[in-house]
């Protein structure tokens, strides 16, 4: 299967997906463990998380995929919501807790 | 290394820009861009955008970059 048919199977097959670098418990890069708190903070408990360092067609992948190339990106139900800034922002305004409450 | 004045010339030729702030460390950049081509635009529109005029830069010499992006109008309301 190509990195684009995973990448498509995880958005899709989980409510709340999270391309980050490391893992929630070990986050590698300041900006993914801001993302994971982000969502921790919106009361989120049911997220599905790929770890980019350790899949090397995936951390390729998932920059074409929604035409963004950093990382950390969030899915929820399969569509590209933004990355870490854009989290910040939503969750300042309300509309992250809104849009993982619906 | 990058430079934040590098950055924010590679924006720029990118990008029409009506306002622009960048600092960074030469890794982590932060800026502030206002343009009026955002009008319209939705937030992940907007990154992508600034990020199709870093063009393969993004890819190479910037490892990350916060943006707040505003159209001029949101900017002159945040000012006020």
């Amino acid at each position: 299967m190509s990195a684009q048919q995973r990448i498509k199977e995880q958005v899709t097959g989980h409510q709340v997906v999270l391309y980050m670098k490391g893992t929630p418990q070990a986050p590698q890069c300041g900006f993914s463990a801001n993302a994971v708190a982000i969502l921790k903070a919106c009361g989120a408990t049911d997220i599905f998380t790929v770890d980019v360092l350790a899949d090397a067609e995936i951390r390729q992948g998932i920059k074409s995929y929604a035409n963004w190339p950093t990382i950390p990106q969030l899915y929820v139900k399969g569509e590209f919501v933004g990355g870490s800034d854009i989290m910040g922002e939503m969750y300042q305004s309300g509309e992250l807790q809104k849009l993982l409450a619906s | 290394m990058v430079m934040p004045e590098d950055v924010k010339t590679y924006i720029e030729q990118g990008l029409p820009c009506e306002h622009i702030e960048l600092v960074g460390d030469g890794q982590h950049f932060q800026a502030l861009i206002v343009s009026a081509e955002f009008r319209g635009k939705n937030r992940v529109q907007r990154h992508q955008r600034v990020y199709q005029a870093l063009g393969e830069r993004m890819r190479e010499e910037v490892h990350a970059l916060s943006m707040q992006t505003l159209t001029p109008e949101e900017w002159r309301e945040q000012a006020t």
